[in-house]
């Protein structure tokens, strides 16, 4: 609809500042990716000691290193994307609830102090029931955890394509994505049973993330102009077109026919490569979906 | 009392004599600016005409900015001004993605957000903004939206039904009005943006106080 108005007056910007350009870029799209690592082990580790309480026992330590891994690397990223990242004490002393930022920080924290004392009743205190009974919180906690980013991203009221609750949706999505590929890739000693849940769960969460993503690409330019603009850089020859589809290619197509077939051969190797292209298919995702708002002039 | 703008663009000339005393009153860095003039051309030769609109801080009484910044830094004062705490911004940059008027930029030599604040120093002394002082034509009106005898007031009355906001949809209640304002005016998407419009592109910053 704009072009056609832009077509009838002719009308063109002949002297403006320049476009402030990408200010959350890569930073922000490893703070997403690592995070969704950090929770969806998480959940993953809950559902599997539920379901496999024996066969699945000896992941409690090492999936709980990993989620304290990621969750540091999504805390470095966080922190060093702060053009003034020695004032980040500040959120803890400056609170201001009303934003997405302040109480992620502090549910963030919680996570981490939750997660060091899973570590701490698995390899110190050597200690499953224990372990099992925090993980139940660090499990709840882990999804608001998950979701405050999109909370983040509907509080941006100048980027139309972050929607609520569709971003909230992306956000679990993706932390189950990332958790069932990741406990595919370092559970090799999981019975079938257990892979193939995980399969399970990472073929649909592959599945409903690809859906939502087509139905924005498809239908969202029907009922915003905003985003009408915003989706250009991701069609035809926009700018961002290639790098789209191949991120929707690797996070999601790819995962959905490798699980599929993995599970009519029993094929574990299969998985492994469906988990690999899940991982590095969802950061590329992440981040168009990321940029392309940013593309777009406020004024 | 509640602050606002209102800029009577058919007077406005594209002057630019705003954003320079803009500029030196608040020690705006190059690059930057708390507020411009945006020139757009309509038309197909020889029917065109060129628009001018200066564009600044709306000061919304639910501004976006306000509620995602995470430690207060932009604050809103009694007199309706969203103000910005530059010792305390720890430059997240959530107001940048959050204002639907690009209206916040990141300060390239303080690395914090920064705004037009309405220049609140000087009203706090009784001064009007610099803006408003240096147009010429007196395109800007400023004052109290709640006193019903200020000029603002009294120039919204006069002006019904050509009294417009930008983005209203965004619910953001803007206190920035404009008067004689249309779609190419107000709306970043009913013009286009060709290769060189912009005189200052990217501009190499020293650190503050030292050297490369």
């Amino acid at each position: 609809m704009h072009t056609s108005a832009i077509e009838a007056t002719n009308a063109v910007v002949t002297l403006d500042v320049a476009l402030p350009g990408v200010v959350w870029g890569w930073i922000i799209t490893m703070n997403m990716w690592a995070k969704s690592i950090g929770t969806g082990v998480i959940f993953m580790l809950f559902y599997l000691l539920k379901k496999y309480p024996n066969e699945a026992g000896y992941l409690r330590f090492p999936l709980t290193v990993i989620s304290i891994v990621a969750i540091h690397v999504f805390l470095f990223f966080t922190v060093i994307d702060l053009h003034q990242m020695f004032r980040f004490w500040h959120i803890f002393v400056y609170g201001h609830f009303t934003s997405a930022i302040a109480v992620g920080s502090f549910l963030a924290t919680g996570f981490v102090g939750l997660i060091f004392f899973l570590a701490y009743a698995s390899y110190i205190k050597k200690d499953n029931a224990l372990f099992d009974k925090v993980l139940t919180w660090t499990m709840l906690l882990g999804i608001p955890v998950t979701l405050y980013t999109a909370g983040l991203m509907a509080q941006a009221t100048a980027r139309e394509l972050w929607q609520m609750p569709t971003e909230v949706v992306q956000m679990i999505l993706a932390a189950t994505l990332a958790g069932s590929a990741t406990v595919l890739l370092v559970g090799g000693k999981l019975p079938y049973e257990a892979k193939r849940d995980m399969a399970v769960v990472l073929g649909f969460s592959a599945f409903m993330a690809f859906l939502i993503y087509m139905s924005e690409y498809i239908f969202g330019p029907m009922k915003a102009e905003e985003v009408a603009a915003t989706l250009e850089f991701i069609k035809g020859h926009g700018e961002y077109t290639t790098m789209f589809w191949i991120g929707q290619v690797f996070a999601f197509i790819v995962p959905m026919v490798l699980v599929t077939l993995s599970v009519q051969n029993k094929s574990t190797g299969l998985l492994n490569l469906a988990a690999v292209s899940a991982l590095a298919g969802l950061w590329v995702a992440k981040h168009v979906w990321l940029v392309i708002p940013q593309l777009l002039s406020m004024s | 009392m509640h602050l606002g703008f209102l800029v009577d663009l058919h007077l406005c000339m594209g002057c630019k004599g705003c954003e320079i005393a803009c500029k030196v009153e608040n020690e705006v860095p190059l690059s930057t600016w708390r507020l411009r003039v945006k020139y757009v051309d309509v038309g197909v030769f020889p029917e065109t005409k060129r628009t001018f609109t200066p564009l600044r801080c709306n000061h919304c009484a639910n501004a976006p900015c306000e509620r995602i910044c995470p430690v207060s830094a932009l604050h809103y004062i009694e007199n309706g001004i969203v103000n910005i705490d530059k010792e305390r911004c720890i430059g997240c940059a959530g107001c940048v993605m959050a204002c639907p008027y690009g209206a916040i930029y990141i300060d390239p030599e303080t690395q914090t957000a920064d705004k037009c604040t309405y220049c609140a120093h000087r009203i706090a002394s009784s001064l009007m903004p610099a803006c408003v002082v240096a147009c010429p034509v007196e395109a800007n009106i400023f004052g109290d939206l709640d006193d019903p005898a200020s000029n603002i007031s009294k120039y919204i009355m006069q002006h019904q039904g050509d009294v417009q906001v930008r983005k209203p949809e965004k619910g953001t209640d803007p206190h920035h009005f404009y008067v004689g304002g249309g779609n190419i005016h107000l709306n970043p998407l009913a013009s286009k943006r060709n290769e060189g419009y912009s005189l200052f592109n990217k501009l190499t910053h020293l650190p503050v106080g030292g050297h490369h």
